[in-house]
């Protein structure tokens, strides 16, 4: 009996401190996602404008006699991030900086930590670059802080890194501006009283989250214009799945918000496969394929486009420029344009500063 | 025998066996779905051609996996040529009529399942490995011959043709679907071609015992697959006026469930075309079922992989039995 009687007590035991261990991890987890939201409360009044950030005749000269090196770590690629490369190269020339590394990580933090690990075994001066994942690439970064490198990165801060004593600085879109400018492309297309569908990306994504956050927002001022339906995307391919589904249910909605465009992509196949000519839809980013249904009078009225070039070369001046002792503020905005039908071609040059491609030209001039 | 003859075990035989068993389940998630989403418009025509139509390009990558599947190789490049193909298709659209953008991208699949299967079988090396190495090496070709710009498609003919286009009311990609699966249903049970397949996937040593030429039966499984892979890509490229280098990425691991599901043994000697086919709409299915029922994008995750093991684990469970 009295070992029945303690085996319940050693069960008891067991129970409650598996419990108060539960509450222990909870609670450490919390803190952890508390102290994690914090380093995402940004004062964005504080941040500079991309035009605000030149160097003078006399500057250049100073970097050019230094002979520099830079390298430059993408989460990916693609012709955007073409477009930033190419704005970085252009303006290292300019500035006389070598380029000695480019990788591509494939949006795997893995690959993005191999990429890091193998640049900084080539030592360079300035390293540009969008981290995937600041948690399981901050001690790479910080293998390349450690051979003298100066960091600037583009659009995602990394958890726990310091402005002016880790990264130099950090250049991204105008995320806020931009998801305005989408819900008055939607006020636009829609006379100011639409009924509109929201397929957002449902990820921990810090520039599509905050975009498409800053676009609800915006959306909310408009009181005629009602959000029917919201339906998130992970992956781009499930976009077409998503807004057949949404229509299904919501035949009403005459405006479609999609996160960008390679994901628009696919409920514009959508729309044109269930005879959809009347419901528009806006985006974010430029790619061939949309514009050419925009140039055609097809379902894309709209999309807000970044300046990748601009992004590009405003990184590399900031790198450049920490390197004769120029502090960049923490955040720099590059700019955006709102595009419809009738500023395809000037945009797309503006901020690819790249022709427009053959295709879309030739459905422009019909 | 006739029915009356057969007795409880040997209809309960019947009933249990593998093939059938990709009805029942896709009858069940069908019916569950249409109880659950009774006002959301889940069980209409329009919500099942919405199906079909987001499916036919796994359909058709399905149907010819079976075929490699059936000799006992797996094909992980169908995915890649999916996007080279699409890709060629578009860039020769721009520069010459259908048929020969058409027979462009469909080359793409000949020469590499000719590929896939001259290493294959010359270098007497597992089907995985080959044609993991062709899949980077045709995903690089991909991104390169495009400096990963998607290519437009304006051509509505071509766009009707193997996209959004109708026949008296019926889908061209439904009708492509059926007009496949007949062809690859003909050729695998009332050909001796298809015969030869399952001999070879079930004992090549048998088979070759008997005279029949393994080797070119690998070779041309191989080729089916890929160029079913093509005609997707051809597909995607009509749906989605244009083609880009990742068109396909994330349909190999769909496609190899829905074959697995239907019925056809992922080591050869059994292949089942109808399997496959509705192996992939029951995907299709799924995705649409989850989306419509409202689920948050995380809790589609879980729904559809629980859904998914459930189904995985009944057919193997039936096969031990079996």
């Amino acid at each position: 009996m009295s070992s029945t009687k303690k085996n319940s007590k050693q069960s008891i035991l067991k129970s409650a401190n598996r419990y108060f261990l539960h509450v222990l991890c909870s609670l450490c987890f919390y803190s952890f996602a508390l102290s994690a939201q914090d380093s995402q409360t940004i004062d964005w009044s504080k941040a500079a404008n991309a035009s605000d950030i030149a160097l003078s005749s006399e500057q250049i000269k100073t970097i050019k006699n230094k002979h520099l090196t830079a390298a430059l770590a993408w989460h990916g690629a693609s012709p955007w991030i073409n477009a930033v490369s190419r704005g970085a190269e252009d303006e290292f020339k300019k500035l006389g900086i070598k380029v000695i590394a480019q990788t591509d990580a494939q949006y795997d933090p893995a690959k993005q930590v191999a990429d890091l690990e193998n640049i900084s075994t080539l030592e360079p001066d300035l390293v540009l670059s969008l981290s995937i994942d600041g948690i399981s690439t901050k001690l790479s970064y910080q293998k390349i802080l450690a051979v003298g490198a100066r960091l600037v990165l583009l659009s995602n801060p990394i958890p726990g890194f310091k402005h002016n004593q880790d990264y130099v600085g950090i250049v991204t879109d105008d995320m806020f501006g931009m998801g305005e400018a989408a819900a008055e492309l939607v006020a636009q297309a829609s006379n100011n009283a639409g009924k509109v569908g929201l397929i957002f990306h449902d990820a921990n994504y810090f520039i599509t989250n905050n975009r498409d956050q800053a676009f609800r927002k915006a959306l909310a001022r408009y009181s005629n214009i009602k959000v029917i339906s919201e339906k998130g995307f992970v992956k781009e391919h499930e976009t077409s799945n998503i807004a057949a589904a949404m229509l299904l249910q919501h035949p009403e909605i005459d405006t479609l918000y999609v996160s960008w465009d390679a994901a628009a992509e696919g409920v514009i196949e959508t729309l044109r496969s269930i005879g959809r000519k009347d419901i528009k839809v806006i985006t974010h980013d430029l790619g061939v394929n949309n514009l050419l249904d925009m140039a055609m009078n097809g379902n894309v009225y709209g999309t807000i486009s970044d300046r990748p070039y601009d992004i590009g070369k405003t990184m590399a001046r900031i790198a450049a420029g920490a390197e004769i002792g120029i502090q960049a503020p923490e955040f720099t905005l590059v700019p955006f344009d709102s595009v419809t039908h009738e500023n395809i071609a000037p945009i797309w040059q503006k901020a690819f500063k790249a022709p427009l491609p053959k295709l879309l030209d030739l459905a422009l001039k019909q | 025998m006739s029915i009356n003859q057969l007795t409880l075990n040997q209809i309960k035989g019947l009933a249990l066996k593998r093939e059938f068993f990709i009805y029942y389940i896709f009858l069940t998630v069908m019916l569950l779905f249409t109880i659950t989403l009774h006002d959301s418009g889940f069980f209409s025509l329009t919500n099942f051609m919405n199906i079909v139509r987001q499916t036919a390009p796994v359909t058709i990558m399905a149907i010819g996996l079976t075929f490699a599947l059936a000799v006992g190789h797996i094909d992980l490049s169908i995915g890649a040529v999916v996007a080279l193909s699409a890709l060629v298709g578009a860039i020769l659209l721009q520069h010459v009529g259908i048929p020969l953008a058409v027979v462009g991208a469909l080359s793409v699949g000949l020469i590499v399942g000719l590929i896939n299967g001259l290493l294959i079988e010359r270098l007497q090396v597992s089907s995985l490995l080959i044609t993991l190495g062709t899949m980077g090496v045709i995903t690089g070709v991909a991104r390169q011959i495009t400096n990963l710009e998607s290519v437009p498609i304006i051509d509505q003919t071509f766009t009707a043709l193997f996209g959004a286009g109708e026949l008296f009311g019926v889908p061209s990609l439904l009708i492509w679907t059926v007009v496949v699966a007949a062809i690859a249903y003909i050729v695998l049970t009332k050909l001796s071609f298809g015969r030869h397949l399952l001999a070879v996937g079930g004992s090549p040593k048998a088979a070759l015992a008997m005279g029949i030429k393994v080797t070119r039966i690998r070779l041309y499984a191989l080729v089916i697959s890929s160029l079913a892979a093509a005609l997707a890509g051809l597909l995607y490229a009509g749906r989605l006026h244009g083609a880009r280098y990742t068109l396909g990425e994330a349909d190999l691991l769909t496609v190899i469930a829905a074959v697995a599901i239907g019925g056809t043994s992922l080591f050869g000697g059994r292949a089942c075309i109808i399997g496959a086919i509705l192996g992939s709409w029951l995907m299709g299915m799924i995705n649409n079922g989850l989306i419509l029922s409202g689920f948050s994008t995380n809790e589609q995750m879980i729904a559809r992989g629980v859904i998914l093991v459930i189904a995985v684990a009944i057919g193997v469970k039936e096969l031990k039995n079996g």
